[in-house]
């Protein structure tokens, strides 16, 4: 059923774990879905949906056991850097620098001395963090963390940006900013992105396309398209893109309703 | 946000390892004890027999210095707690990584463990001199034995907690299992294992001083003992002090070696932006 320009390919993925102590939860059931090549595709959710669980299925760092997912036609295996990835809590390396950090990839892909330095220095300046190559991790606020985990995945150029939550950690402002960076860097160099949020405006402003997942079992419960010109300054005042965060947002309370009646048994 | 971008090399120089050692007011509570007790000895309440004036201890330190023989009992004594706490910590890291990585290493560690860290391991030292005599060999043994400890519990709870997004991210970047180890799971595990090392430092002393003075031959344990055999209190009081100042400095090279290893760490900038 696919066609040529679909790099993803997600079918009938279930999946369950079993936590410390207790029964076996199924977190995904029955997920489908396709992503077009050099798409933004939002995943929407409320907590507990299993969103992140479907990303850390396509990135290899959770073997799929029932189902499958496919990315250039190829079943996934373990993690790879053709699938790049940015978590929430930034995940960066707090005894190397920022530049240590960005060139980690770099090394591993085997570039000569000189090209590493050079794409590191490319990408840091990307994101806006020259002049902090030499800070550590903990010496950066939150938002800046987060542009060095992006300039560290981007660095490798793969061709799939996994991205988990990540601005969930920042304040509002920084929020803000940062989903404006990124829009940039991914008009700059459009990659295939699947962006994992519960901020229905944050998938919106960002995502041509959103996928609404359901409460526990997460299940695809509605793809809506978000075509909306995304260059212009003033889009999220403008009337399309309120009516596309109103019917999104309605999709998302009932689940988001039913999440919490889930918590509270 | 403050320290956004502030080199360390300029905080380590402001507020370094030394700033610490000259902070006198640090030191008033001893001086205080040295005062109260040069004080008490020369009152008359007690004999200079059960406590010598500081002054006259200091005086032997001196002597035994200038002799020569402080030197030479310093030398084994730290010959021996540093061999063996640097066994220790080889032993202790190598054997806690496996009992992480490695099923059956948990399942016959796990339960050793357990019972062997509460329990007081100087029991051993009867069968140990049993079977290697009273040589470097069996005090060796039961520094090693009780130093490997700490060592074992921190790197087996340092590297069991390691973030796994940490390790998601080597793998995404393009690392092997190999590389995930040697330049993940280690670093990110170093500033608990060095903590287990700063434990272990001093009872690699402690065990030390009790071997040789149970054993006897040349070092600080040793000599006290001979001292008291020969109702030498000066010389029993300058050996406390010291193991007393050796313990000390051993400590505080540590809690340099911390720092300086672990500058990218947040409790470096904590400390220095006091």
């Amino acid at each position: 059923m696919s066609t040529m320009s679909e790099l993803i390919s997600i079918d009938g993925v279930c999946h369950t774990y079993t936590p410390a102590h207790g029964r076996e939860v199924l977190a995904l059931d029955n997920v489908s879905l396709q992503v077009q090549r050099q798409e933004f595709v939002a995943l929407l959710g409320p907590s507990g949906c299993g969103k992140s669980t479907l990303l850390y299925l396509i990135g290899g760092f959770l073997p799929v056991t029932q189902g499958s997912i496919r990315v250039d036609g190829k079943p996934v295996g373990g993690p790879g850097p053709d699938r790049g990835i940015v978590f929430q809590h930034f995940a960066l390396f707090p005894w190397k620098t920022v530049r240590g950090n960005v060139l980690y990839g770099l090394e591993k892909m085997g570039l000569p001395r000189a090209e590493r330095e050079e794409r590191a220095r490319t990408f840091i300046d990307m994101v806006g963090l020259s002049g902090f190559e030499e800070s550590y991790p903990s010496q950066l606020s939150g938002g800046m963390k987060q542009r060095a985990a992006i300039a560290r995945t981007l660095a490798i150029d793969p061709g799939i940006l996994l991205m988990d939550e990540p601005f969930g950690a920042l304040d509002a402002q920084t929020r803000g900013l940062m989903q404006a960076e990124l829009l940039r860097i991914w008009r700059g160099s459009p990659k295939t992105v699947m962006f994992v949020t519960h901020d229905v405006h944050e998938a919106v402003y960002l995502a041509r396309r959103i996928v609404v997942m359901s409460a526990r079992p997460g299940r695809v419960k509605a793809v809506i398209e978000a075509d909306l010109d995304r260059a212009d300054p003033q889009l999220t005042k403008s009337r399309a893109f309120i009516d596309i965060v109103d019917e999104v947002w309605s999709l998302v309370r009932e689940e988001a309703v039913r999440a919490e009646r889930y918590r509270a048994e | 946000m403050a320290t956004v971008g502030t080199p360390l090399a300029t905080k380590a120089t402001r507020h370094g390892p030394l700033w610490s050692v000259l902070n006198l007011s640090g030191w008033i509570p001893l001086l205080v004890i040295a005062i109260a007790w040069e004080l008490c000895a020369r009152s008359g309440m007690v004999t200079a027999y059960m406590l010598p004036p500081l002054s006259v201890v200091l005086e032997r330190i001196g002597s035994d210095a200038i002799e020569g023989s402080l030197g030479l009992q310093v030398a084994m004594t730290l010959y021996r707690s540093l061999l063996g706490f640097a066994i220790a910590a080889l032993v202790g890291v190598v054997l806690g990584v496996g009992i992480n990585r490695s099923r059956f290493m948990r399942w016959l560690f796990d339960p050793l463990i357990s019972v062997g860290f509460p329990m007081p391991k100087i029991a051993f030292l009867p069968i140990v001199i049993l079977w290697f005599g009273f040589h470097d060999l069996s005090k060796l043994t039961m520094i090693v034995f009780d130093a490997v400890f700490p060592v074992v519990t921190a790197t087996v709870a340092a590297t069991a907690t390691v973030a796994r997004e940490l390790l998601w991210s080597a793998r995404n970047l393009g690392a092997n299992e190999g590389q995930v180890w040697r330049e993940v799971v280690l670093p990110a595990a170093f500033p608990q294992i060095m903590t287990g090392l700063q434990v272990a430092l001093p009872i690699a002393l402690i065990v030390c001083i009790v071997t040789e003075m149970k054993m006897g031959g040349t070092g600080l344990g040793g000599a006290m003992m001979e001292t008291s055999r020969f109702a030498d209190s000066p010389g029993v009081f300058a050996g406390i002090v010291e193991i007393a100042v050796v313990g000390y400095v051993l400590v505080w090279i540590m809690s340099i070696l911390r720092r300086k290893l672990l500058g990218w760490h947040p409790e470096s900038q904590a400390v220095s932006n006091r």
